[in-house]
C-alpha cells in the first residue's frame, strides 16, 4: 500500500517537472518577422505572431495607394492602385521564396531573414 | 547539365525572359558538355580537331588566360585523368595506378592545345573538360538575356552557381549563404551582393573512399592526384562569371597561400572566401563589407 502511494507521489512529480520543463524550455510563440519596404528602405518591421486585433497599413507609391492588412499570424496586400494588381493577387504572405511585390509602386512584403533565411546558396556540387 | 538550375526573375515580361534565358542555357549545355555525343567538345576530345563555333573559341580561349593566370591550377585538359580516377556518370571509382597516372599527366596542360582561327587541334591524347567554367559561362549569357528583355532584377543558381541580376525588387542586396562544407544545411555565412556571381568549390560532394583514405573530384594537374592544398572550399565573387567558376577550382587547388598572392595582384576582378581543413575562414578584404557570419574570421589584406 505504501509502494502504491510513493509510486503516485513520484509520478505526480515527475509529470510536474516534466509539464514545468516544457513550460520553460519550449518559447511561447516561435516569431514570425515581416519587414515591409517601399523604395528597397525598411518601413516597418512586425512580428505577426505577436499581433493582437486587425491593423492596416497606407503607403503612397508612384502608381497611387496601397493598402496592407495584418492581422495575429496573417500579412496581405488588401488593395492596391497599381496598374497590374499582381500584389493584391498574391494573396496572404506564406513563405520565404515567395514575398509579395509590388513592382509599380516599389513595395516589398518578406519574411526576414532568421540567420539561414538567405535567397540563395551557393556550395560545391 | 545534370544539376538543378533556379531563376527568380522580377518583372512584367519576366516570364518570356526566363524562358528565352533556359533554353540559352540548354543549348550551351549540349553544345559544350563532354559527355553528350551531340557537344562539340565530345567531337572535339573524338576527332582531336574541329572547327569550332564563336561560343567555343570564346570560352576555350577564356579558360587558356585562366589557366596562364593561376599557373596552370585551372585546368580544361583533365579529361583523361579524371576518366582513370573514375569521375564521370558511368565509371567505377577507383584509385589509378602511377603507371596510368604518369601517363594521363603526359597529355596534361593547356600546351596541348592549339587556335588557329576557328580551328581547334588537341595532341594525339589530350582531351578537354569545361566542367570547371561552362556553368559560369552559361550563367553570363542567361544573366545578358534578362537584362537585353528588360529584366533588372532576377537570381540565377546554376547548381551552386549563384549570379544575382541587379538587386532585389526594393533595392537591397541579395543574400547568398555558403554552404557548410561539413553539413550541407548549415551555413558558413552570407554574402550580400548585387550584380555579381557567386561560384563555390570543394570536395565535400563527390568523393570516395578506398582503403580509409578519401579521394574527392578536384584533381591536381602536378600530382595527378586529388587537391590537397589544406581547403575544403573556396567562394569566389567576381562580376565575371566564367572567371569566378573557373577561379573557385583554382584556387581550390592553389591552396590559401598562393591563393591570397594571386588575389593581391587581381583585387579588382575577384574576391573569395576559404574554409580551410582545420574550419578556419578566410575571406579577402575586399568582401569585408558584404560577408556575415557567426563564426570568427580573418581577413586577407592585400
Ligand atoms: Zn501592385
Amino acid at each position: 500500500m505504501k509502494t502504491r502511494v510513493w509510486i503516485i507521489i513520484l509520478s505526480l512529480a515527475v509529470l510536474v517537472c516534466a509539464v514545468w520543463w516544457m513550460l520553460v524550455s519550449t518559447p511561447s510563440y516561435p516569431s514570425k518577422i515581416v519587414g515591409i519596404y517601399q523604395n528597397g528602405s525598411l518601413v516597418e518591421k512586425i512580428d505577426l505572431n505577436s499581433v493582437t486585433g486587425e491593423r492596416e497599413i497606407t503607403l503612397s507609391g508612384k502608381f497611387g495607394k496601397n493598402t496592407i492588412f495584418i492581422s495575429h499570424g496573417h500579412i496581405e496586400m488588401k488593395s492596391a492602385e497599381c496598374p497590374d494588381k499582381i500584389c493584391v493577387k498574391h494573396g496572404a504572405l506564406e513563405s520565404s521564396g515567395t514575398p509579395i511585390v509590388c513592382l509599380p509602386n516599389k513595395v516589398v512584403i518578406k519574411f526576414e531573414s532568421s540567420s539561414d533565411g538567405a535567397d540563395a546558396k551557393t556550395g560545391a556540387v | 547539365m545534370d544539376t538543378i538550375m533556379t531563376l527568380t526573375a522580377y518583372g512584367s515580361k519576366s516570364e518570356s525572359a526566363v524562358k528565352t534565358a533556359e533554353s540559352e542555357i540548354n543549348r550551351l549545355d549540349t553544345l559544350l558538355s563532354v559527355q553528350n555525343k551531340n557537344s562539340e567538345i565530345y567531337r572535339l576530345n573524338r576527332d582531336k580537331t574541329i572547327s569550332a563555333s564563336a561560343d567555343t573559341l570564346n570560352l576555350l580561349n577564356r579558360a587558356i588566360k585562366i589557366y596562364n593566370m593561376t599557373d596552370g591550377a585551372f585546368d580544361i585538359t583533365t579529361e583523361p585523368l579524371t576518366r582513370i580516377w573514375g569521375f564521370y556518370s558511368g565509371l567505377k571509382n577507383r584509385v589509378p595506378s602511377e603507371n596510368e597516372i604518369a601517363d594521363a599527366l603526359k597529355t596534361v596542360g593547356a600546351e596541348h592545345i592549339r587556335i588557329d582561327k576557328n580551328n581547334i587541334t588537341l595532341d594525339r591524347n589530350t582531351s578537354l573538360d569545361l566542367g570547371g567554367i561552362a556553368k559560369g559561362y552559361a550563367s553570363a549569357r542567361a544573366a545578358q538575356i534578362l537584362e537585353e528583355n528588360g529584366i533588372y532584377s532576377a537570381l540565377i543558381s546554376l547548381g551552386g552557381n549563384i549570379r544575382a541580376v541587379g538587386s532585389k525588387p526594393d533595392g537591397s542586396d541579395w543574400s547568398v549563404a555558403i554552404t557548410d562544407p561539413d553539413d550541407n544545411t548549415q551555413q558558413v555565412g552570407t554574402l550580400s551582393v548585387s550584380n555579381t556571381a557567386v561560384v563555390t568549390s570543394g570536395g565535400y560532394q563527390r568523393y570516395f573512399e578506398e582503403n580509409g583514405q578519401v579521394y574527392h573530384h578536384i584533381l591536381n594537374t602536378d600530382t595527378g592526384y586529388p587537391a590537397k592544398s589544406g581547403l575544403k572550399s573556396v567562394t569566389v565573387v567576381s562580376e565575371d562569371d566564367t572567371l569566378a567558376d573557373a577561379l573557385s577550382t583554382g584556387l581550390f587547388v592553389m591552396g590559401l597561400e598562393r591563393a591570397s598572392s594571386l588575389y593581391s595582384e587581381n583585387n579588382t576582378l575577384f574576391g573569395a572566401v576559404f574554409v580551410t581543413d582545420k574550419n578556419e575562414v578566410y575571406i579577402t578584404d575586399n568582401l569585408k563589407n558584404s560577408f556575415s557570419s557567426q563564426r570568427s574570421f580573418e581577413v586577407i589584406k592585400i
